[in-house]
Formats: C-alpha cells, structure tokens, sequence
C-alpha cells in the first residue's frame, strides 16, 4: 500500500487513464476527490463500489474546466473539507487535432483553456493547502506532443508544452515547502482517444516505438504511483516519458 | 493485491556493501525481491549484513564477490549466478567509483580505471545477464547513473564521461532489447549522503550544492533505492531507454 492515509484530488476520472489512476490510487490506500467534467450515474455507481471494496473514502466532485465558476465551486467543496491534500494528480485534458494553418486563434485559446490555463488556476487553489503542511506532490500530465511535437497537433502540443514549463518552475518555487511537483508525458495509449483512429493512423503513431505496442492507461497509473508516494520523495522537476521508448 | 513490489522476483545487484547499494539490497529485500548481492569481497560483516536482511523478510540473499577490473571474475560470478537455474528478473548495476580531478590533471591511466569499473565491466556483465533474459523473453536493467553525466561538474570529467556513456548505453540497449521484453533504463542520483560523497567532496561543496536542490536537502540512499525500485518492477512496464534525475532538482 503506497498511499495509505493520503489523499488525492485526481481530475478526469471518468474514464482512460483518468479511471485507471483512480482504481490504483484507491486500491493503494489513498482518499480520493474524484474529479469528472458532469455528474454521470455510471460514475457514482463505480465510485461507490470502488469506496466499498478498498474501504477508502471517494467523493465525486463535478465541475467542467471551462467554467471557473464550476472549478472555484468544485475547489471550494473540496477546501471546506478542511482536510490536507497530500497530490494532486491532473489527468483532465483534451486532444485537439489540427494542423498549424487551420488552428483559428478561438480553438487555440479554447485548447490552452482546457489543457493549460484550468489546470495553473486548478494547482494554485490547492497547492495553498499543501504549502501549508509544508508536503505534498503534484503531478501534471503531459504528453510526448509536448517534447517531441507531433504534426497536426500545433495546439495540443503546444498547451502541454506550456504545462512541462509551468512544472519545472513550479518545482523550483514550491520545493522549499515540501511540494515535488513532476509531469507524465504518456506517449501512445489505448484510450477512447486513441481508439477513435482509424488502423492505419495508429500503427503509424507507433512507428519508432522500441517496445512494440501502445501503453494502457494501467500503465501510465502506475507511473503516476510512483511520482504520487514517496517512493520518489527525491524526484522533483521531472519530465517521466511512459511512452514504451517511443522518442527523447 | 500483492503490495510487495518484487514478489518472488529475482534480481542482481551490484556494489552492495556500502551507500546507494546497500540501501538498494534492504529495500528491494523488504519488496520481496531474491538477490545476488554482489560486492568486491567477502568480508564478514557484509556476509552477516546479507544473512540478516534475509532472515528479517524471508528471501534469499546471495552474496556473489568479485572485482569489477577482472574479466574473469565477472564471467565466473556469472556462471555461479547461472549454475542455479533460476531466472533473473532484473539487473541493477549499481557498482561504480568516484573520481574528482580537474580535466589537465586526469592522467590517462586514472580514466581507463574510471571507464573499466564504471562502464566497461558494467557493459561486460550486462552482455551475460541479457543472454539469459533473451532466453527468458524478459528483464529489466537499471543502470546507475550520475546528474553529473548530465549537467557536467567541475572536477568530474572522468567520472561524468563515463557516466553518460552509461546514459547512451542505456538507450541503445533499449532500443535494441525491447522486442525480447527487455526494458532498460537509468536512475541519475544527485548529490546522496554515501561515503563516496563524504570522501570525494569538502564539506563546502555538499553544503553549496544541497542549497541548489530544489527540496533542499541531500538525497538519502533509500531515495535512489527506491527510484531502482520503480524501474527494476512492473510498475514501470511501459517505460524504456528513460533516465530518471533522483536528485532533488538540481540542475535543469
């Protein structure tokens, strides 16, 4: 059990790797504020089922990352609790497929919104509560588009890109009081994502990969493990490609 | 749910008498691992150390002595490794010296002696310990490693060349293994309270560097330990040809 007693505000739990996290984190102890875009009955169930069978407390928290109004409601609900934040796990997120001459400045602003901006606005709400008890670990998802970049994918790349560079300062400001703050570039996985491709776009992802197949979002969770408990508590600043040796 | 990362997994690990190693042989043990410990000798007190952690979480612990300059010793360590018919899971080679010299004042001979303990008798034992996981169709090396091979420090041009040869040893490996089901990867230490620091560095320097961490303070060897740990198991089963900075945050 590598969480017991701690606990996590995960975001994007309904389903990939979002999901796969919050099943490992909950099965390793951890007290988990899971996050998902809208209330959703499939969600409760499971979440309710998840609670009963590792004995841990889940408390689903809704709120849509292009509403401020619902993230500060959502953050408030979870800031009156009064209880320590130990990680923060920011797995909620969207691709956006585009090449560079047909990204209008509105979806470029709406994917930085997403990927970007909700997520500083998400991490400073609750890193005050860790920088408080002087401990705590942040984990930010990246993704291989955002060291590699990766054509067609101007805005993606560039938001997440955006999000290593707020995790390496990030780390630097907050590592005096405790906080590690680190990122996932997880490189091709087998989401809902991923599987909306057609056959040939995906083998060709894979093309350059050494281990000769797509990541699951099981995999990925694991690697979030690591940088959630103290199993890395000398790890700071840090980029962890999960990406089967796709590049870098 | 099996907690116990490296259940009835066997492992060899290199440099196990003192620092990183050490910390390397107690952590993966109490993970459940079964190990070769390898050291330079056989001195009581690290046979007695190896009985000890064995007894307190019921694996096997194996010491295996040899001298990381002797090719022939390295091949017969193997061969006694090999003689027991078991599979082996992971490799860490941990095993290294230190070397502080500015660069004008490294003769030739003190860096063949750098190279041949910390690369090439580590590539020399590797060679032997993957023939066998490609037979198993499985495995994982994690190689240690130093920030030094990254960020480059005065005074270590010996130790941090052969150090990030280790780093591009450790991606070729990875690209040329992955379809036997091999990972391989790097563990980066920063600066970590050994006896290897205490003796190749003053007081000041530790000092000056622990206050460029980003956590500022030293790294304890369990830290690295724990970093080998991720890599060595299952955890890290979609991650290859990486180098994880367990460091701090020193440097970049």
């Amino acid at each position: 059990m590598l969480l017991q007693g701690k606990t996590a505000v995960i975001t994007g739990c309904l389903r990939g790797i979002g999901r796969a996290a919050l099943d490992l984190f909950a099965h390793h102890g951890a007290s988990v504020w899971a996050c998902c875009q809208a209330p959703d009955d499939g969600f409760a169930a499971h979440v309710a089922e998840l609670a009963e069978a590792t004995g841990v407390t889940i408390i689903p928290v809704y709120f849509d990352l292009t509403s401020h109004e619902q993230m500060r409601a959502g953050i408030k609900q979870i800031v009156d609790a009064k209880r320590n934040v130990d990680i923060l796990l920011n797995i909620a997120g969207a691709a956006h497929n585009a090449l560079f001459h047909m990204t209008s400045m509105d979806k470029l602003k709406e994917v930085f919104e997403i990927d970007f901006f909700s997520q500083i606005f998400l991490t400073q709400m609750l890193t005050k509560l860790m920088m408080r008890a002087k401990s705590g670990s942040v984990i930010t998802v990246a993704s291989i588009a955002g060291l590699d970049g990766n054509p067609g994918q101007i805005a993606y790349s560039s938001a997440k890109a955006a999000l290593i560079g707020a995790t390496k300062t990030l780390a630097a400001e907050l590592g005096a009081y405790g906080i590690r703050v680190n990122a996932i570039a997880p490189g091709v996985i087998q989401t809902d994502m991923t599987a909306a491709l057609p056959k040939e776009k995906f083998q060709e992802l894979l093309r350059g990969s050494k281990l000769p197949r797509a990541g699951l979002p099981e995999e990925v969770a694991q690697a979030m493990l690591f940088l959630a408990s103290d199993l890395s508590s000398y790890v700071t600043g840090q980029v962890l490609r999960v990406d089967g040796g796709i590049g870098g | 749910m099996n907690m116990k990362l490296m259940a009835d997994r066997n492992v060899i690990i290199t440099g196990c008498s003192r620092g990183i190693g050490r910390a390397m042989l107690g952590v993966f043990a109490e993970n459940g691992a079964n190990v070769w410990a390898c050291a330079r000798n056989a001195t009581e007190q690290f046979v007695s150390y190896c009985e000890d952690i064995a007894r307190r979480h019921e694996v096997r612990i194996t010491p295996v002595c040899f001298d990381l300059r002797d090719p022939a010793g390295i091949t017969s360590a193997v061969r006694s490794i090999m003689a027991s018919n078991l599979p082996v899971h992971a490799l860490v080679n941990n095993a290294g010296v230190t070397l502080n010299a500015l660069f004008q004042m490294t003769s030739m001979e003190k860096l063949r002696e750098v190279f041949e303990i910390n690369f090439f008798s580590q590539f020399l034992l590797t060679q032997y310990v993957v023939r066998l996981m490609v037979r198993q169709k499985g495995g994982s090396i994690v190689n240690i490693s130093s920030s030094a091979a990254i960020d480059g420090n005065t005074g270590r041009s010996a130790y941090g060349a052969s150090k990030a040869a280790l780093i591009a040893l450790t991606k070729s490996m990875a690209a040329e293994l992955a379809e036997h089901g091999i990972r391989v990867n790097a563990v980066a230490p920063g600066i970590t309270a050994t006896d290897m620091v205490g003796q190749s560095m003053s007081q000041k320097v530790i000092d000056e560097t622990v206050a460029q961490t980003k956590l500022r303070r030293i790294g304890k060897p369990d830290d690295i330990a724990h970093s080998a740990l991720f890599l060595a198991s299952d955890m890290s089963s979609y991650i290859t040809g990486q180098v994880i900075r367990t460091d701090g945050g020193l440097g970049r």
